[in-house]
């Protein structure tokens, strides 16, 4: 968030929408009891759509000015960046059948915990660049906190949440696509890591739930159509229609409540 | 230094010493075997003390075996497939165990099946060697196929040994209605060693084929 956070940060709390403490109070207050209900429910949630969406839903009630140009270029993002995971998580795939299948078995393993690793770390990179950047956006644009003070207290939050919520996404995103060895496994998180640290670097803030979702999916494509639990996927697609619009609705709805008192 | 950072983040020390556990869990089994063929060969019915012993040993491999996996060698993924290993090893190992018992409870083997008995025993043997190979390989080769079709090969020469034997067991004397039963035992637990070496071999391919 400290070192690439800023340009995410800059479009979601400045560029997108113009805002006041209602809009943001009432977006971020939606935006998390969306998440956390959705978490509850094991629905992979994007908190990117419900973030932006609410902004927008919130914005328009208070008549502020909506950029459609930000707004469109964050959507045409939403689409692509699982895209770009679900090709990048193939590429990798493939590059690591014609690299790592020919070392033994073991050496294989000991190269993989590090690919893990790595992975696991341009992830967690990308959550503190992005997605904390993108919910903290608003925060840090309205004056509220410095980025400092956001970056710690994001961190410390992020931290909680995974630590208390995070086990029933885990499981369905682990076990509900397809089933996915440490192979598959780094090539799809390295896949969505890439796709998101790539967006990020372009200021967008795309969700890296779905791009682990689209690299997810890429893999177990790969290997064959049928281990991609299709009836799981339409559930994750439709969430993607659906956020968006209950976000804004929601928004959209609670600030005209809240101004007709 | 920066042997202390790989400690850290990859570790390996576990590994190491569970992939140690695993050679001399099958250099017991291999000792079992062999002490099994000289005891049939010889007619040494006490030997069955020194298998016995073996295969306490090679329980207390397989529980620390277990225990280092659970401490967290390995990928998460493929520790299963490892423990399973372990278990098949030591279900071998049981079973050789359970064969020299039924040696010791008949009268020796009659010389009609005895050559074909001492053949079965060498074969299990050379599997065992070529487990180990198999085993070994996982550290230093890409492809384990050709390893483990060797020992499907000796798998498929024990059950042509078996049909042998079965024919050649109507006409073998028996003086009483246990002696049968222990001999019948004897010789379906010699020729089902191979079985459990055949699957503790795939196991190996198992683990191989989930790292690619």
């Amino acid at each position: 968030m400290v070192l690439q956070g800023q340009n995410v940060m800059r479009t979601v709390g400045k560029e997108l929408v113009s805002l006041n403490v209602e809009i943001v109070s009432i977006s971020l207050l939606i935006s998390s009891v969306a998440i956390v209900f959705s978490n509850w429910r094991r629905v992979p949630v994007s908190s990117h759509q419900a973030i932006v969406a609410s902004l927008v839903g919130s914005g328009l009630a208070y008549g502020m000015s909506v950029d459609y140009g930000t707004l469109m270029k964050i959507v045409e993002s939403w689409l692509i960046s699982p895209l770009g995971a679900f090709f990048l998580s193939i590429v990798i795939y493939r590059l690591m059948e014609v690299t790592l299948s020919k070392l033994p078995p073991l050496k294989a393993e000991v190269i993989l915990r590090y690919l893990l690793l790595m992975s696991g770390s341009v992830i967690a990179y990308n959550t503190g660049a992005n997605e904390l950047a993108t919910a903290l956006g608003p925060v840090v644009y309205f004056g509220l906190l410095t980025p400092l003070q956001a970056a710690i207290i994001g961190t410390a939050l992020l931290w909680t949440g995974a630590y208390l919520l995070s086990g029933r996404v885990v499981e369905a995103i682990g076990k509900g696509i397809t089933s996915l060895d440490p192979y598959s496994g780094f090539a799809a998180q390295f896949g969505a890591g890439l796709s998101v640290l790539l967006f990020t670097t372009l200021g967008m803030p795309v969700s890296t739930t779905y791009c682990i979702i689209g690299s997810i999916t890429g893999v177990g494509m790969l290997k064959s159509t049928k281990t991609a639990k299709s009836p799981f996927l339409k559930n994750i697609l439709l969430s993607w229609i659906i956020t968006p619009v209950i976000a804004l609705t929601l928004a959209f709805s609670v600030s005209i409540l809240l101004l007709s008192f | 230094m920066f042997k202390g950072i790989k400690k850290i983040l990859v570790g390996g020390e576990k590994e190491g010493e569970i992939l140690e556990l695993f050679k001399e869990h099958i250099e017991k089994l291999s000792e079992a075997s062999e002490t099994l063929r000289i005891a049939i060969e010889s007619d040494d019915a006490s030997l069955n003390y020194e298998i016995c012993e073996l295969e306490r040993t090679g329980d207390i491999i397989r529980r620390e075996i277990a225990l280092r996996l659970y401490e967290g060698a390995f990928l998460p993924g493929i520790r299963g497939s490892f423990y399973r290993l372990a278990e098949l090893i030591d279900e071998c190992l049981d079973m050789v165990e359970d064969t020299s018992v039924y040696f010791s409870l008949i009268p020796g083997i009659n010389p009609e099946i005895r050559d074909l008995c001492v053949r079965v025993a060498e074969i299990n043997c050379k599997m065992v060697d070529y487990l180990y190979e198999a085993f070994s390989s996982l550290e230093t080769d890409a492809d384990l196929s050709d390893k483990t079709i060797r020992i499907r090969a000796k798998e498929q020469e024990v059950d042509g040994l078996k049909h042998q034997i079965n024919k050649k067991m109507a006409k073998v004397p028996v003086n009483s209605f246990w002696e049968g039963i222990n001999l019948t035992n004897f010789v379906n637990s010699l020729v089902g060693i191979s079985d459990r070496i055949e699957d503790a071999a795939d196991m190996i391919q198992i683990l191989n084929v989930s790292l690619r």
